[in-house]
C-alpha cells in the first residue's frame, strides 16, 4: 500500500529527469567506460529506510549501465550500526559498500580506517565520470564526510535536518502562530494541550538514546551550542546545558502525552499521524510516511518550518549518512563500489529522494530543479524548510568515537528528568560518569 | 543437584552398596564411546567460550582498537559501577516477580485443568499456545498493545472506568508490564510441571479427608499442596533460572528503557558488547553474571534437598 | 432440596468464568494479532480500535512476501532448526544413553549448568571463534550456535528416559553376545522412541525461537525469520500490519506442531522438568 504511494511519488521525479539522465551517460560513454568492471559482484548495506528502498527498487539501472552485479540489503538502523562496526572489526566485512551513520559512527570508522579515502578515486578521471561534479556537493555535507586528517571516507549521501513539523489544523483551530524561539513553542505546545481531549500541543523522543538529539537540539540554541568544548572535553553539565535540559523536561511534562519517556521516533510518529500532536520536532525523513493517506490521518495538513530559535543561537541539528568503500574489498571491487557510489549519489537518484520526500539530499542541485519542486506532492514550505535549514545546520551529536554510550548515558538522565528529576543534578551525574570514558577514548586516538 | 546425583551419592555412602556401584562403574566404561561426539560438541561450543570468555574478562579490549591485558581493572571497574549494581537489583526485582506469579496462577490454572469439563482439551491446547509462540514476534505486538494513547489495552481498562496506565512508558510500571508479558508467555509451562504433578497423586488422603469432613480448601491446603511440593518447586527453579535470562521480551519492547528502567543485568551485558564494542568489560559482566545464576539455582537446589528432607 | 442445585449450578458458572479468565489472555493476543495482520495500516493505529477487520485485507500478507526476502529466510530457518535438531539428536541420544549407563553424574551435571547459562555469554566468544576460522557470513555459525541451546535439551531429555527404561531387555542381549552398539540399537533405541519425540520437540522449538543468536551472527543470506520479524519495525516508517503477519507467519509452525504433538510435549516438560532441568 505504501508502496504504491511512495513508487507513485518516485514516477513523479524520477519520469522529470530519467530520460536527460540516460542521454547524458550515453554521451559520457565516449570518453568513460561504466562497463570497466563488468562482471564484478559487489555487495551493499545499508540502513533501512526510504532512500534505501529507492535505491535498491533502482538498482537495475546500474546494474545495466555498469555490467556489475549488486547484492543490496537494507536493515534497521540500530541492528546495522552493530553489524557493520563487528564485521569490520572481524576484518571480513560481508559488504564492499556500507551505509554510514556519520553522527554515530565517524570518528570509528575514521580511527580505524575502515573504509577508503575517496579523494584518489574523485581525482581520477578513468574511474569517474565526467558528469560526477563534485562540486554539486553542498560544504557542509563534504565536511561531515571528510576526517580531521583530511581523508574522505565516504561520500555524503543524505543530510538530515531536524525540522518543526505542525499540524496545520490544530494551529488554525486555536489560531496559533509558527513559533519562532523555543520559549514561544513552549508556550503554543502548552496552550495547545488538551489532554482530557487527547491532544497534546508536542511530542518528541523520550527514550534514551534517542532523545539525545531532541535535546541537543535545544541546545544548539544556546551560546555554548555543542556537548563538547574545543578540546573535547564534556561540557553538559553547564549552564546552558541546563537550560537545554529545563527546556525539554517542560516540554516533555507540560505538552507531550503521558507515557513520552518511552517515546521513540515510531511512537512519536503514530501520535502524529493520528493528529494527536499539534507540534513534533524531529528528522525530515519523516515527511513521506506523514503525507502517506494510507498510514496517515494527517496527510496534507502537516506544516513544515525550520527549529525555532534559542536564546542566543539559531541552528538546526544536522545528522548525516555517507558512503563509505570497504578497505577490506579488492582493488577491483573497490572499483566497482565506486562506481555503484557515483551511481547510487548522482543527481536523478538525489532528486528522486527530494520530490519523494524521503530526505533531502547532499546534492545542491535537486534544490534548483524547480519544475520538480513544483510537481512534487508536499508543499513549498517543505522545500523552503529543507533550504533554510542547510543554512543553519550544526551537527547534532559530538564527533566522539563512544557515541553510543554517550547517548545513552545522557539519555537516561533527560528521561528521568521526564519523571520529574531536577535536571542539574541528573546532567551532572550522567557528564560525571561519561567524561572518563571519553577522556580514555580521546587518550587512544 | 539433578535428584540422579544425590541418590548416588547416598548409595555409595552406604556401605552395602559401595561394592554394587563399584561393579556397575567397571562395566560402566564401556560405554564411553557414545559420548564422545556430544563431548566434542560441548567442549567446542560450550566449555571453550567459558575458558574464553574468562580469558577475555581480563583484557582491556575495544573493538575497532587494540587489546591489552589489564588483570582485574575490568571486575575492579564493575565494583564500582552503579549502572550495573542497579542493573543486578532490577533483575532479581524482575526475577522474583516473574517467578511468583506465574507459580500462583500456574497452580490454580493447573487445579482447573485437572477437573474434567467440556472442552477441556480445546481450552488447554489454547493456554498453552503462548509457551510456543516465538518470543520476538509476539513482543513486537504487546509493544504496540501498550501504546499509552492508542494501545489496545489502555482501550479495554476505559471499557471498565480504571484509568490508562502507562505500561513500559513509565519508570515505575516498566517492568510490572514485563513480568506480565514474562506470565503471559509462561504461566502454561508452570501449569503443565504441576499438572503433571497433580496426575501422579494417589487417592487415598482425599478419601480419608472426605470422611473426616474436610472442606476442599483445608484438602487443598493440608494434602495438595505438600503433595505437590517437588513439583512446585520444580517450576520454581526452572522460572528462576529463565527470568534471570530473559532477554528477547526486554530488548524488543524496551531496549533497557525507559531510562534505565528496565535495564537488566542481560541487556547491560548486550549494551556493552554489541553497542559500546566493551569485549572485555562485557565479559567480565559475564563472568558475574554466570556466577550468580549458578549460584541462584545451587541454593534453589540444595533449598529442594533440604525441603524434601524435611518432608520425610 | 431446591438449594443444592442452585448452588451446584452456581458453582459451575463461577468454574466455568475462571476457565475463560484462564485462557482468555492467551487466546485474545493471538486473534489481536490476527485482526492486525488482516486491516489496513490506518485501522491499525485507529483508537477506539477497530476489532474486526472490515473488509479484510490480504495486502499485509503480500507486503511481507514481496519486500523482505521471507521465502528466502524461511528457508534460513528450516535449515537452521532441522540442522541444528538433528545434530543435536544424533550427538545427543548417544550421549545419553552412555551418561545414563555408566552413570556419569558429573557429566551431567555439566550438560545442566550449560542448560543454566545465558545464551548471550556465549556469543561473544564464539563470534570471534568464527572470524578466525573464517566461518563468518555463512550459515554454519547461526547453526553451530544453536547447538549450544539443541544439544544440552536433547542430551538432558535423553539420560531421563534411559535411565528410565528397564535394563533386563538389554542385558538378556548382551548376555546372548551382542556387543554394546547393538544392544543400543537394537533394543533400547526402539524403546527411547517416545523420548526422542520429545527430544525433538523441544529442540526445534528453541532452535526456532532464537532471536539473539541470529541477530548477531546472520548476514543479508542467512538471516533467520525471528530477526526478519524484528527487522520489519524500520525507520521512519511503521508498518504494524506486515509486521503481524510476518510474527503469525513465524508462530505459525509452532502453533501447529504445539496442536499436532501437544501430549508429547506435555510429557516431555514434565519429564524434562522433574529431572530437575
Amino acid at each position: 500500500m505504501s508502496q504504491i504511494t511512495r513508487r507513485q511519488a518516485l514516477t513523479a521525479g524520477a519520469g522529470l529527469l530519467a530520460a536527460p539522465a540516460l542521454v547524458q551517460q550515453v554521451d559520457a560513454q565516449g570518453a568513460f567506460n561504466w562497463r570497466r568492471f563488468a562482471g564484478e559482484r559487489i555487495e551493499v548495506s545499508l540502513t533501512a529506510n526510504p532512500r534505501s528502498q529507492i535505491l535498491i527498487q533502482n538498482q537495475r539501472e546500474f546494474e545495466e549501465l555498469t555490467g556489475i552485479r549488486v547484492g543490496s540489503e537494507a536493515i534497521p538502523e540500530q541492528q546495522h550500526r552493530q553489524k557493520f562496526v563487528i564485521e569490520f572489526a572481524s576484518g571480513r566485512p560481508s559488504f564492499d559498500v556500507i551505509g554510514i551513520s556519520l553522527h554515530v559512527n565517524k570518528r570509528q570508522v575514521g580511527r580505524a580506517r575502515w573504509t577508503v579515502d575517496l579523494k584518489p578515486m574523485i581525482a581520477d578521471a578513468s574511474l569517474t565520470a565526467p558528469d560526477f561534479d563534485f562540486a554539486d556537493f553542498g560544504a557542509g555535507a563534504v565536511a561531515f564526510s571528510t576526517q580531521a586528517d583530511g581523508r574522505m571516507d565516504t561520500l555524503p549521501e543524505f543530510t538530515d535536518y531536524f525540522i518543526l513539523y505542525y499540524n496545520k489544523e490544530i494551529f488554525a483551530r486555536a489560531n496559533a502562530r509558527i513559533p519562532e524561539t523555543y520559549d514561544e513553542m513552549y508556550e503554543t505546545a502548552k496552550r495547545l494541550t488538551d489532554a482530557r481531549a487527547g491532544q497534546f500541543g508536542f511530542v518528541g523522543r523520550g527514550v534514551r538514546n534517542a532523545n539525545v538529539v531532541l535535546y541537543t537540539s535545544f541546545l544548539l540554541g544556546t551560546a555554548q551550542r555543542d556537548c563538547v568544548d574545543a578540546n573535547m572535553r564534556l561540557i553538559t553539565d553547564t549552564p546552558d546545558a541546563v537550560w537545554a535540559g529545563e527546556m525539554y523536561k517542560k516540554l516533555m511534562r507540560d505538552a507531550a502525552p503521558p507515557g513520552v519517556a518511552g517515546f521513540n521516533w515510531n511512537e512519536s510518529q503514530t501520535t502524529f499521524a493520528q493528529g494527536r500532536a499539534a507540534m513534533w520536532l524531529d528528522g525530515v525523513g519523516f515527511a513521506a510516511p506523514l503525507e502517506d493517506g494510507t498510514r496517515s490521518r494527517v496527510a496534507g495538513k502537516v506544516g513544515y518550518a525550520v527549529v525555532p530559535r534559542g536564546p542566543a543561537n539559531h541552528h538546526c541539528a544536522l545528522f548525516g549518512t555517507g558512503f563509505g568503500i570497504s578497505a577490506a574489498s579488492s582493488e577491483r571491487k573497490r572499483g566497482a563500489a565506486w562506481f555503484y557510489n557515483q551511481w547510487a549519489i548522482n543527481k536523478t537518484n538525489q532528486l528522486r529522494f527530494l520530490t519523494s520526500g524521503a530526505g533531502s539530499p547532499a546534492r545542491q542541485s535537486p534544490f534548483r530543479n524547480e519544475e520538480a519542486i513544483r510537481t512534487s506532492r508536499f508543499g513549498q514550505d517543505f522545500f523552503t524548510t529543507l533550504i533554510e535549514s542547510a543554512r543553519i545546520a550544526r551537527p547534532g551529536l559530538p564527533e566522539i568515537v563512544p557515541v553510543t554510550e554517550f547517548r545513552d548515558t545522557l539519555g537516561a538522565a533527560l528521561t528521568n528528568t521526564i519523571g520529574g528529576a531536577d535536571v542539574a543534578t541528573e546532567l551532572r551525574r550522567a557528564t560525571e560518569a561519561f567524561r572518563p570514558i571519553l577522556e580514555q577514548s580521546e587518550r587512544a586516538t | 543437584m539433578p535428584e540422579g546425583v544425590t541418590s548416588a551419592q547416598a548409595a555409595a555412602l552406604s556401605g552395602a552398596a559401595a561394592d554394587k556401584a563399584r561393579r556397575k562403574r567397571a562395566y560402566a566404561r564401556h560405554y564411553w564411546p557414545f559420548v564422545v561426539p556430544a563431548a566434542v560438541v560441548v567442549v567446542a561450543v560450550i566449555v571453550f567460550p567459558w575458558a574464553f570468555t574468562l580469558w577475555m574478562s581480563l583484557q582491556e579490549w575495544q573493538l575497532g582498537s587494540g587489546r591489552s591485558f589489564v588483570g582485574l581493572a575490568n571486575y575492579e571497574r564493575l565494583l564500582t559501577d552503579a549502572r550495573f549494581h542497579d542493573s543486578i537489583w532490577r533483575t532479581l526485582y524482575f526475577t522474583a516477580l516473574a517467578v511468583i506469579i506465574p507459580v500462583v496462577l500456574g497452580i490454580a490454572a493447573a487445579m482447573a485443568f485437572n477437573r474434567k469439563f467440556p472442552l477441556r482439551g480445546l481450552a488447554r491446547t489454547i493456554f498453552i499456545l503462548p509457551m510456543m509462540a516465538t518470543p520476538v514476534a509476539v513482543a513486537l505486538v504487546w509493544t504496540m498493545m501498550f501504546h499509552p494513547q492508542l494501545g489496545v489495552l489502555n482501550w479495554i481498562l476505559s471499557q471498565f472506568g480504571i484509568p490508562p496506565s502507562m505500561w513500559v512508558y513509565d519508570q515505575s510500571t516498566v517492568i510490572p508490564t514485563l513480568v506480565l508479558v514474562e506470565v503471559w508467555h509462561w504461566t502454561p509451562l508452570v501449569m503443565l510441571l504441576v499438572l503433571g504433578g497433580l496426575a501422579s497423586l494417589p487417592v487415598d488422603p482425599y478419601e480419608a479427608a472426605k470422611i473426616d469432613g474436610a472442606t476442599s480448601w483445608q484438602a487443598f491446603r493440608y494434602i495438595t499442596l505438600p503433595l505437590l511440593a517437588p513439583f512446585i518447586m520444580v517450576a520454581v527453579i526452572i522460572r528462576t533460572i529463565d527470568a534471570l535470562k530473559a532477554f528477547d521480551t526486554i530488548y524488543v519492547i524496551t531496549q533497557g528503557g525507559p531510562g534505565t528502567a528496565s535495564e537488566t543485568i542481560n541487556i547491560f551485558l548486550y549494551l556493552n558488547a554489541f553497542a559500546y564494542y566493551n569485549m572485555g568489560y562485557a565479559s567480565a559482566v559475564v563472568v558475574v553474571f554466570f556466577t550468580l545464576i549458578i549460584g541462584l539455582a545451587l541454593l534453589l537446589l540444595w533449598s529442594r534437598e533440604r525441603f524434601k528432607d524435611n518432608v520425610r | 432440596m431446591k438449594a443444592r442445585p442452585i448452588r451446584r449450578w452456581l458453582h459451575d458458572l463461577a468454574f466455568g468464568l475462571s476457565v475463560i479468565a484462564l485462557v482468555s489472555p492467551a487466546a485474545l493476543v493471538f486473534l489481536w494479532m490476527l485482526s492486525l495482520a488482516l486491516k489496513t495500516e490506518i485501522d491499525n493505529v485507529a483508537f477506539p480500535p477497530v476489532f474486526i477487520p472490515n473488509p479484510p485485507t490480504l495486502d499485509n500478507f503480500r507486503a511481507v512476501f514481496e519486500r523482505n526476502d521471507f521465502l528466502n529466510q524461511t528457508l534460513n530457518s528450516v535449515i537452521v532448526s532441522f540442522s541444528a535438531t538433528g545434530i543435536a539428536l544424533l550427538v545427543g541420544v548417544p550421549a545419553g544413553y552412555g551418561i545414563a549407563k555408566m552413570r556419569a553424574h558429573k557429566a551431567a551435571v555439566l550438560i545442566l549448568i550449560a542448560r543454566i547459562t545465558p545464551g548471550l555469554s556465549y556469543l561473544i566468544p564464539l563470534f570471534l571463534l568464527f572470524q578466525w576460522i573464517g566461518l563468518t557470513g555463512t550459515i554454519w555459525p547461526i547453526v553451530i550456535t544453536h547447538l549450544v541451546l539443541t544439544v544440552p535439551i536433547a542430551v538432558w531429555v535423553m539420560i531421563g528416559f534411559f535411565e528410565g527404561l528397564p535394563a533386563e531387555l538389554e542385558e538378556a542381549a548382551l548376555v546372548d553376545g551382542a556387543t554394546i552398539w547393538q544392544a543400543f540399537r537394537h533394543v533400547a533405541l526402539p524403546l527411547a522412541r517416545p523420548g526422542i519425540t520429545v527430544a525433538t520437540i523441544l529442540a526445534f522449538i528453541f532452535s526456532w525461537n532464537n532471536f539473539i543468536f541470529a541477530m548477531v551472527l546472520a548476514g543479508r543470506e542467512t538471516r533467520t525469520l525471528p530477526v526478519a520479524v524484528n527487522n520489519m519495525l524500520t525507520f521512519e516508517q511503521i508498518s504494524w500490519g506486515p509486521l503481524s503477519a510476518a510474527a503469525l507467519l513465524v508462530t505459525l509452525p509452532v502453533v501447529v506442531l504445539t496442536l499436532v504433538a501437544q501430549k508429547q510435549i506435555v510429557a516431555g516438560l514434565t519429564q524434562g522438568g522433574v529431572k530437575g532441568g
